[in-house]
C-alpha cells in the first residue's frame, strides 16, 4: 500500500503555533476605535414576575443605554431547538441568571457602576427545583405548558414476561448532578458595523451559522445583513451552543452605531450558558442464571432547568444507550425532558450518552456479583459484537472491537 | 482608594499612624486584592509592604527563629535555615494554592487575614510563636495563640502591623508535623489540618506536646485538652486510640448543629494520626506506627 | 480615582506609566499595553491562565495590584523567545483551545530556568497552578520533558 500522508501522522495543529507566542486572538483580545463596553444585568431570582426600572442607570455620566426587551428590533426570543428563551426577560424570570437588561457605558467601569442603578423588581411566585415534582400536576408550570415537554420510548421484546424467567433482577436508583462546562476562556463577544452597514458578531461560538440565523431573527433583518465571525475559541465542551453574548452585542451595536464589546466574569459565565443535565435513572435489569442479560425496565428523567435548549436530542440519546454496549432482547425505557427552576442545560461531551454508564454500568456489576460471575465475564457475555441488535433495532455492523476491548482488560 | 508603596518599615509605620484603619496593609494581596473586587473591603488608603526588605526573610537569632511578616510562602518551604525537624512548617508553606499563590503570598497576610483555614497557622501555634506587632515607636509581642479573636478578627491596633513571627528552633528529639486534608492536591483550601509539635525521650514518652488544628472552630487553635491527655503518656496503638477517640468527641462537641460535625469529627482522628505521627518520625527518624 | 506614577520594565523595555490605583496588573498588560497574551480565565487566582513572570517569579497578574509591579521586572509570553518550549508544546500536540497555553508556557520556562533535570513529579508540581479545561495535562507533562531533554542537550527522548 502506499504510505499515506496524513492518516497515521502527527499533524502540527494550525494555530499552535499563535497559540504559544500568545498571539492568537479570543473576542476578549480585540480593541477597536471608539469601542464602547457592555454588562449584562441577570435575574437574582428563580421564579418570579419583574419590573424593570432603567431611568436612574440612563442618567450617569458615561452610560450610552440601557437595553430591556423593549429594545429587541425583532424577535424577542432564540434556542437551538425550542425559541423558549428571552433576549431579555420581559416579564417573568424563570431561573437565577436569566438575561434582564444589558448597560452599555463608555468604559466597564461606568458600566459597571451602572449596575447598581438598575432597578428589578421582584414578584416572587413558586418555584420547582426538581423535576419528579416539576411532572406533577399541581407543580408551578416554568413555562405556559405543561414542564413534561419530551417523553421518549423504547419497546422492545415483553419486558414483563422476560422479568418472569430471570433468575436475578436487580433494581437501583442512580443520580447524577449538573456539571458546568468551565471552558477556561469566560464568553466575550466584539460586534460592530461594517462599511456595508452589516452587523458583525465576533465571538467564541460553536455554531456560527446558527447564530447568524438566531440574530437575524432578533435584529428583524435579512440573515445577509448579519456576520458571524468565530476567532479562536478558548474550549466550549458544549457550552457554547446556545446564544450567550451574541444577540446583545448585535442589537446594541445596531442601534448605537458602534463597536461594543463585553467580557463575561468566570461567575457571569456560570449563570449564562447550559450545564450537563442532572438524571434521575430508575433501573431494573434482570439476568439468567449464567449472566445472560435478559430484560431493561428504565426510566431516566432529565433537569432541563428552565429552557430545553438540546434537552429533546439529549434525553433521546439517553435513552437509546440505557442498555450500554451490551445486548438485551426485553427493553422498555421512558426518557422524559422537563422544566424546572434550575439552569437550563444543553450540550456536554456525550449529550446524553455520559450519564446512563453511571447506571447501566453499576447494574451489571451488581449483577455478577449476586451470580458470582467476574465483571469481565459477564460483560463478555452480554457485549455488543459485529450484527448484534441494538434496543432501538439497529444491526451493527463494521468493526465492533469492544469484546477484543475487554479481554485486554483481563490482565489488569 | 489611595495606594502607597512606602520604602521601609518606617515610613510605613508613618502612614499607618496617620491613617490608622482608613490603611489597610497589603503584602501578597492574595486574600486582600479578591475582597476588594468582591466588594467585602473597601479601604481608602493600601500600603504595600510586599517588597520592604526589613519585612522579608527568615533569621536565626540565639533563641529564635525570626521570619519577617512579607516573607513568601515560597520563601519558607525553600529556606535552609528551617532544619528537618521543622518540616512540618515547610509542608504547610508548600500545601499553600499554587506555585503563584505562594510567590506572592506572605506568613504575615495568612496570620492576619485569620482565616480559619490558614494553612500555616496551626504549624505556628504548634511551635507557640510568638508576633511582633509595630506602631510608630513601639512594639509589642503577644502569643500567636492569643492573637485571634474571632473568625477574621485579630489584636491588632489601629495604628500596628505584624512584622515579625519567632519561635524557638528546634532540638534532635522535637519535631514538627503537619497533615491537611484538601479536596485535592493543588489550589485547595484545607478542610481540615493538623500541626502537632512533639518532644520524647528515649522511651517514647511525650515530654512535650503542642496540637494546633486548622479548619475546625472560628479560627486555627490550639487543643490543650488533648495535649494534656497526651502528655506524659508512652506512644503506642493504645494511646492513639484513646486520643483519636478524645479527639473525635472534642471536635464534636464544638461543631454540634453544624452539617460538618460528624464528617469532620471523625477525618479529624486520621488527619491528627498523620500528623502525630510525621512529628514521631521526625524525633526519631523511623517510623514505628506507620503500617506498610 | 488618581492616577499613580509607575515605573516597570516589561518584556526587557521601560515604562513610565500613569495606572489607576486599583488596576490589576492583568489590566495593566491587556487593557493599556494590549499585550493580549495574558488571559483572563478566573480573576482570582485558581486558574493561572494570567501567569507572568515578576522579578524571576511566576504569579497570577489578576491578583497584583499594577502599582505593586512599580520598580519591577515583568515578562508576559510576548517576551518569551524560547523556541525550544514553544516547539515541544506544538510537537507533542499539548496545544488545544490555547488558553491555558500563555500560562503553561511560562510556568515551564519558570520551572526549567532553574531546573534542567525534572521528574515527572517535580513538572506537575510546576504546573499545578494552572488549569487546562481541555485536560491536555499528559502531552504537557511530555513537551516539558522534552523541552528539558533538549535543553540538556540530548534529543527528544
Ligand atoms: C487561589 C488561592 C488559593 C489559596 N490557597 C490557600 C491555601 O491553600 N492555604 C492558605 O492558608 N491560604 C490560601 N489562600 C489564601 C492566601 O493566599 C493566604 O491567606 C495568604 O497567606 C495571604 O497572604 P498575602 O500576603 O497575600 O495577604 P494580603 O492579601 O496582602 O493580606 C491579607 C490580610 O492581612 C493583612 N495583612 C497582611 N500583612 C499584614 C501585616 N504584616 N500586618 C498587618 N496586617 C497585614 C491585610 O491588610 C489583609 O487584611 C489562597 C488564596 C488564593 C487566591
Ligand atoms: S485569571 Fe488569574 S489565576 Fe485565573
Ligand atoms: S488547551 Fe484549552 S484549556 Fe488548555
Amino acid at each position: 500500500m502506499n504510505e499515506l500522508k496524513i492518516v497515521g501522522k502527527s499533524i502540527k495543529k494550525i494555530d499552535a503555533k499563535d497559540k504559544v507566542d500568545g498571539t492568537a486572538v479570543y473576542p476578549q483580545d480585540i480593541y477597536l476605535e471608539n469601542m464602547a463596553f457592555g454588562v449584562t444585568i441577570r435575574s437574582t431570582r428563580p421564579h418570579a414576575y419583574i419590573k424593570v426600572d432603567t431611568k436612574e442607570a440612563e442618567k450617569i455620566d458615561g452610560v450610552i443605554k440601557v437595553f430591556t426587551y423593549k429594545d429587541v428590533p425583532g424577535k424577542n426570543h432564540h434556542g437551538v431547538v425550542l425559541k423558549d428563551h428571552e433576549v431579555f426577560a420581559s416579564k417573568k424570570v424563570r431561573r437565577i441568571g436569566d438575561p434582564i437588561a444589558f448597560i452599555v457605558a463608555e468604559t466597564k467601569e461606568i458600566a459597571e457602576y451602572a449596575k447598581n442603578f438598575v432597578k428589578v423588581e421582584y414578584e416572587e411566585i413558586p418555584a420547582v427545583f426538581d423535576p419528579e415534582e416539576a411532572m406533577k400536576e399541581e407543580s408551578p408550570k416554568v413555562h405556559d405548558r405543561d414542564n413534561v415537554f419530551y417523553h421518549f420510548k423504547i419497546r422492545r421484546g415483553d419486558v414483563e414476561r422476560a422479568f418472569l424467567e430471570c433468575d436475578v433482577i436487580v433494581e437501583n436508583v442512580y443520580k447524577v448532578p449538573m456539571v458546568d462546562h468551565a471552558f477556561l476562556q469566560p464568553e466575550a463577544g466584539v460586534a460592530y458595523l461594517d462599511e456595508d452597514g452589516r452587523v458583525v458578531v465576533i465571538a467564541s461560538t460553536q455554531y456560527p451559522h446558527f447564530d447568524q440565523e438566531e440574530i437575524a431573527e432578533s435584529l428583524g433583518v435579512n440573515k445577509d445583513m448579519v456576520r458571524v465571525l468565530t476567532p479562536a475559541v478558548g474550549g466550549a465542551f458544549g457550552g457554547r451552543e446556545d446564544i450567550t453574548v451574541q444577540i446583545h452585542l448585535a442589537i446594541a451595536a445596531l442601534t448605537l452605531k458602534r463597536p461594543v464589546k463585553t467580557i463575561y466574569s468566570r461567575e457571569e459565565s456560570f449563570l449564562a450558558h447550559s450545564k450537563r443535565h442532572a438524571m434521575k435513572m430508575y433501573y431494573k435489569t434482570g439476568a439468567l442464571k449464567d449472566g445472560t442479560l435478559l430484560a431493561l425496565e428504565a426510566k431516566i428523567i432529565g433537569d432541563s432547568g428552565a429552557y430545553a435548549s438540546w434537552a429533546m436530542n439529549v434525553l433521546r440519546k439517553a435513552a437509546v444507550h440505557a442498555t450500554g454496549p451490551y445486548y438485551i432482547p426485553n427493553v422498555k425505557v421512558d426518557s422524559f425532558a422537563v422544566y424546572t427552576n434550575n439552569p437550563f442545560t444543553g450540550a456536554m461531551r456525550g449529550f446524553g450518552a455520559t450519564q446512563v454508564p453511571i447506571a447501566y454500568e453499576q447494574q451489571i456489576d451488581i449483577l455478577a456479583e449476586k451470580l458470582g460471575l467476574t465483571p469481565i465475564e459477564i460483560r463478555l457475555k452480554n457485549c455488543f459484537r459485529e450484527g448484534s441488535e441494538t434496543s432501538t433495532g439497529q444491526i451493527l455492523e463494521g468493526f465492533i472491537p469492544l469484546e477484543r476491548c475487554i479481554e485486554e482488560l483481563k490482565s489488569f | 482608594m489611595e495606594a502607597i508603596k512606602p520604602k521601609s518599615l518606617e515610613e510605613v509605620l508613618e502612614y499607618k499612624y496617620k491613617y490608622k484603619n482608613d490603611a489597610k496593609i497589603i503584602a501578597g494581596g492574595t486574600d486582600l486584592i479578591i475582597k476588594i473586587r468582591k466588594g467585602e473591603e473597601n479601604p481608602k488608603v493600601i500600603l504595600d509592604i510586599s517588597t520592604i526588605q526589613e519585612l522579608k526573610g527568615i533569621r536565626e537569632t540565639l533563641e529564635y527563629i525570626d521570619i519577617g511578616s512579607a516573607t513568601t510562602f515560597t520563601k519558607i518551604s525553600e529556606c535552609i535555615l528551617l532544619n528537618k525537624n521543622l518540616k512540618g512548617l515547610k509542608d504547610a508553606a508548600k500545601s499553600v494554592g499554587s506555585p503563584q499563590i505562594r510567590n506572592r503570598g506572605t506568613v504575615g497576610g495568612n496570620i492576619c487575614n485569620a482565616s480559619p483555614a490558614a494553612d500555616t497557622v496551626p504549624p505556628l501555634l504548634a511551635l507557640d510563636s510568638i508576633l511582633v506587632l509595630e506602631r510608630k515607636g513601639r512594639k509589642r509581642e503577644v502569643y500567636l495563640k492569643d492573637f485571634f479573636k474571632d473568625k477574621g478578627r485579630v489584636d491588632l491596633g489601629e495604628d500596628e502591623i505584624l512584622t515579625r513571627i519567632k519561635f524557638k528552633n528546634l532540638l534532635k528529639n522535637q519535631g514538627l508535623g503537619f497533615y491537611k486534608l484538601g479536596l485535592r492536591r493543588a489550589l485547595a483550601i484545607s478542610r481540615l489540618s493538623f500541626a502537632v509539635f512533639l518532644e520524647i525521650d528515649e522511651m517514647n514518652r511525650i515530654e512535650i506536646i503542642r496540637i494546633a488544628s486548622g479548619a475546625i472552630g472560628r479560627f486555627p487553635m490550639r487543643e490543650y485538652e488533648l495535649e494534656e491527655y497526651l502528655t506524659g503518656r508512652i506512644i503506642n496503638e493504645d494511646t492513639l486510640k484513646e486520643a483519636e477517640s478524645l479527639l473525635e468527641r472534642i471536635i464534636f462537641e464544638r461543631l454540634k448543629g453544624r452539617q460538618t460535625a460528624k464528617f469532620k469529627s471523625i477525618a479529624a482522628k486520621g488527619v491528627f494520626k498523620k500528623a502525630l505521627l510525621n512529628a514521631l518520625y521526625l524525633c526519631k527518624g523511623v517510623n514505628e506506627f506507620e503500617k506498610n | 480615582m488618581n492616577l499613580k506614577k509607575i515605573d516597570v520594565n516589561i518584556n526587557g523595555k521601560d515604562y513610565c506609566l500613569e495606572v489607576e490605583e486599583n488596576l490589576r496588573l492583568i489590566d495593566l498588560l491587556r487593557d493599556k499595553l494590549h499585550l493580549t497574551g495574558t488571559k483572563e480565565g478566573c480573576g482570582e487566582g485558581e486558574c493561572g491562565a494570567c501567569t507572568v513572570i515578576m522579578d524571576g517569579e511566576i504569579v497570577n497578574s489578576c491578583l497584583v495590584l499594577a502599582f505593586q509591579a512599580d520598580k519591577c521586572r515583568i515578562i508576559t509570553i510576548e517576551g518569551i523567545e524560547d523556541e525550544i518550549i514553544k516547539n515541544s508544546f506544538i510537537e507533542e500536540g499539548a496545544v488545544q483551545c490555547g488558553f491555558c497555553t500563555p500560562g503553561m508556557v511560562l510556568a515551564a520556562k519558570s520551572l526549567l530556568d532553574k531546573n534542567l533535570n525534572p521528574n515527572e513529579e517535580e513538572i506537575r508540581e510546576a504546573i499545578s497552578g494552572n488549569l487546562c479545561r481541555c485536560t491536555g495535562y499528559n502531552k504537557i507533562v511530555s513537551a516539558i520533558k522534552k523541552a528539558a531533554s533538549i535543553k540538556r542537550g540530548g534529543d527528544s527522548e
